[in-house]
């Protein structure tokens, strides 16, 4: 198959220089798969074009699921017939992205027989992408995948993939188990993430601290950092040895902290950790001597997204801190709330953030039955035009 | 109470009515659409459970057209053959 | 087909334990410090004494199952068989030693992923799918990706930098992705409002989905040349594709009006400032495979000009922030135009409402 590749003078272009080569993964596909033989010619014909070439299916799928598998079908079917269908399976990653070769084999055999040969490693909301199979081959494929235990993941108006940091695996500066608490919400709403019954999608990741690697708190509904109460811990010794080997301790690290917490009077470094604000600056630079404290957990904010339809959000705070141990009741409890809400009042697209800001966060706080707390604001309201409600005064003898 | 597969031939009618007059609609549209037709005698949980029979028994399937609605298995217009 | 009762569902992902080397399982959680010992090589050691080495390798993120095989491959010989990847699309290999990690780099040098983006250096590029996979990519992503970080690889191979800088692609503003919060962000964008083929438009779509799937309200049932069709309401009309998610007969895929726009200073760490917003730099460079070089040159004065002048550890949002926007148009030799001034919602809290100005 390799002998009858298309020509493909500009995507040629793009085997050259130091950076791993899609083009090259494609031309090792397509050593085995028709349809990545048609994929490298549809593409080419996109670069010489500057345009692409796909339409998009909202149909197919795998019985019984209403999630995870997106349609696409080329618009030269006739020119490029292997990759008529060419159809993306979203297969639910394990936590923090971690595989053994036995596990990750057995996925490229399933994926040999039944798709293109090609993936993502991974998606942008973290799922392994298999990239690329006929609307008659996706039963067979969860099929099989279904005998090595990896299940398809979310898409559409459905709790999406939940995803998570390495966490505890592998890092000192996580504050809760990332990967167990993904786990476990992971398979306890299984029915949400497979059958789509939200107003749009809804995703949850968690960040085991404030430095928030898996972009938290730019894209998820949910968003858990994780982060401490009580004291950083310090170990003056390695501050010392920081100094010692030419760290400007005041320079790098005192002057650039936000909380102005910080005093270093050359032998020993203090910190008022009252008014630390946990940005993880001093403990970044310094690893070797610093780490969050011990009383650790999470803050969960909500409300992230990019900005289809009304603009782009960032989280806001909706519970300072949470102490995020399973079996993590309570927040279920609070997850389920907020869903409940959201499902009944909000509109077609409309994700959680942009609902809160149509109907108010003080009345979003009520229907799930939170109370307000001054850490939710970055300043309170710079408006006079507060809406009293008639009943504020009925509760007076209870105080 | 009403009976699961009750519920579910009532949305199963619905889906068909809209997607006469090419309506779509989503699983809170049904599930609002009973609760409203039958008040006491159906609830969310049930709604739910009568919305995976249909789907399960192949009558109606999931599709994503800039959010996540229910119909009747169909030809779409992206479709190749 | 199988009776759907008797399939298999809802059993969710593997669970992790099973895939985690035991040097991890038995340190879990123990993690004491970690130490960067050179580009792409940390150590992590644990409370126990015990130790990790992983060795983090670029990933192009499109992989076909022979590479994974042959990472599979890597990881039986040097690491028990266990591996990961990153949320930034690298591969990481975690050895119990540190003896064979040169081998390691080697024999991955070898199949063409280089070892780095550790600490302050620019790591892989987050991005989408673009003309690979995406029906509605104003550009491709795989293709900017690989033209830019081809460009960047000393800095991705070493850690000379000032700071952190992470670089994202999106191939259209639905943005896959946390585009909108990067050092550098790179934006394809269309810039006209779809083509309506009214002749098909009925037969290949359902007009009140149409309507419905407009998030602006800009499209409206209409009767054209005798053919019940929709027209759109072109000022309302931001280009997102939507409409052709639902309606092939709604093409805005246009090879001349296609390109990209560049933006800068976003962050989502929260280390020493807030999370930021990346905002506009470059409105429009339009689409020129297969090398982009109009956006490689951009990107790389961008990421010279921060590095030769913030200070240690800042970001770019906030070296810019320092030395505020007007200095920063002037230094990159950026025109500011009109269509750098938000018009959106709120769009009066991004003017500048003082006279801290610097000359």
């Amino acid at each position: 198959m390799a002998d009858n590749l298309p020509k493909t003078p500009q995507l040629d272009e793009l085997e050259k220089g130091g950076w791993p080569s899609f083009v090259k993964e494609i031309k090792m596909a397509a050593k085995g798969s028709p349809m990545a033989v048609d994929l490298l010619g549809q593409l080419e014909q996109s670069y010489t074009e500057k345009i692409g070439h796909w339409k998009h299916g909202g149909i197919v799928g795998v019985m019984g699921y209403g999630g995870g598998v997106i349609g696409r079908y080329s618009d030269l079917p006739d020119k490029w017939p292997n990759i008529s269908h060419f159809h993306t399976m979203r297969i639910n990653q394990p936590s923090g992205w971690y595989y053994t070769s036995d596990a990750l084999r057995k996925l490229c055999d399933i994926w040999e027989r039944h798709g293109s040969g090609l993936t993502n490693m991974h998606g942008s909301t973290g799922d392994i992408i298999l990239l690329g199979t006929r609307t008659e081959e996706l039963e067979p494929t969860f099929e099989e995948l279904a005998k090595i235990d990896f299940d398809i993941g979310g898409s559409g108006s459905d709790l999406r993939t939940p995803s998570c940091c390495c966490g505890q695996s592998r890092c000192e500066w996580a504050c809760y188990d990332t990967m167990g608490a993904c786990y476990d919400l992971t398979m306890h709403y299984q029915d949400e993430l497979h059958r789509p019954a939200f107003p749009y999608k809804f995703k949850f990741k968690f960040s085991g601290c404030p430095n928030d690697c898996v972009a938290s708190i730019a894209r998820a509904d949910l968003s858990f950092l994780g982060t401490w109460r009580d004291d950083i811990r310090i170990d003056q010794d390695a501050v010392r040895e920081y100094v010692d080997r030419g760290m400007d301790i005041n320079e790098e690290v005192i002057s650039r902290c936000p909380g102005n917490c910080m005093e270093f009077d050359g032998k020993e470094l203090h910190i008022e950790n009252s008014f630390c604000k946990r940005c993880m600056h001093c403990i970044n630079i310094m690893p070797k001597a610093l780490r969050p404290g011990t009383d650790t957990g999470a803050t969960i904010l909500i409300g992230s997204k990019a900005p289809i339809i009304e603009g782009a959000l960032l989280s806001s705070v909706l519970i300072p801190f949470y102490k995020m141990e399973p079996p993590y009741d309570d927040l279920k409890e609070l997850i389920e709330e907020i869903w409940d809400v959201w499902a009944e009042e909000g509109k077609n697209r409309e994700r959680v953030g942009e609902f809160i800001q149509r109907v108010g966060m003080g009345n979003f706080l009520d229907a799930i039955g939170l109370d307000p707390v001054p850490e939710m604001v970055a300043h309170p309201r710079e408006n006079p035009y507060v809406f009293f409600e008639e009943d504020e005064d009925e509760d007076e003898d209870e105080g | 109470m009403k009976s699961v597969d009750e519920v579910a031939d009532a949305m199963y009618e619905m889906v068909k009515d809209a997607q006469a007059v090419k309506k779509k609609l989503k699983p809170m549209d049904l599930t609002k659409a009973m609760i409203a037709t039958y008040g006491d005698e159906v609830d969310k949980k049930l709604c739910k459970a009568a919305i995976k029979e249909l789907i399960n028994s192949g009558r109606c399937v999931y599709t994503y057209f800039g959010g996540s609605f229910i119909e009747i298995p169909h030809r779409e217009g992206a479709a190749n053959d | 087909m199988a009776d759907v009762q008797e399939r298999r569902t809802d059993f969710g992902p593997p669970h992790y334990e099973q895939f985690l080397p035991p040097v991890i399982k038995e340190n879990y959680g123990k993690w004491k410090y970690h130490e960067i010992l050179k580009p792409g090589v940390m150590v992590h050691v644990s409370e126990t004494g015990a130790k990790i080495w992983t060795v983090r390798a670029a990933s192009g993120r499109l992989l076909a199952i022979d590479k994974i095989r042959t990472f599979c491959d890597l990881a039986d010989k040097y690491c028990g068989g266990y591996f990961r990847f990153t949320s930034r699309h690298n591969v990481e290999f975690l050895l119990d030693s540190d003896e064979k990690i040169d081998d390691l780099i080697k024999d991955l040098a070898d199949i063409g992923h280089p070892v780095g983006g550790l600490a302050n250096s620019i790591t892989a590029i987050v991005h989408t799918q673009g003309w690979v996979h995406c029906h509605s990519a104003a550009t491709d992503a795989s293709g900017i990706v690989k033209a830019v970080m081809d460009d960047l690889m000393e800095y991705f191979e070493n850690m000379k930098l000032p700071g952190k800088l992470r670089i994202a692609l999106a191939c259209c503003l639905n943005m896959c992705g946390a585009v909108h919060c990067s050092d550098i962000a790179i934006l394809g964008i269309h810039r006209k409002p779809p083509v309506i083929d009214h002749s098909r438009l009925n037969k290949l779509c359902e007009i009140p989905n149409v309507s419905a799937s407009c998030p602006t309200a800009a499209i409206r049932p209409a009767t054209v040349d005798g053919n019940p069709s929709v027209e759109v309401i072109e000022e309302r009309c931001m280009y997102c594709a939507n409409c052709f998610t639902v309606c092939p007969a709604m093409p805005l895929n246009d090879p001349e009006n296609d390109g990209v726009s560049i933006w800068v200073g976003g962050k989502v760490s929260n280390a020493r400032c807030e999370p930021m917003f990346s905002k506009l730099a470059i409105p429009y460079i339009p689409n020129n495979p297969p090398r982009w070089p109009e956006v490689t040159a951009a990107v790389r004065n961008l990421v010279e000009l921060w590095a030769k002048n913030a200070r240690k550890h800042e970001r770019m949002g906030e070296w810019i922030n320092r030395i505020g926007w007007p200095k920063f148009f002037k230094m990159a030799g950026i025109e500011f135009t009109k269509m750098h001034i938000d018009d959106f919602k709120h769009a009066g809290l991004t003017f500048k409402r003082s006279a801290h100005l610097t000359f």
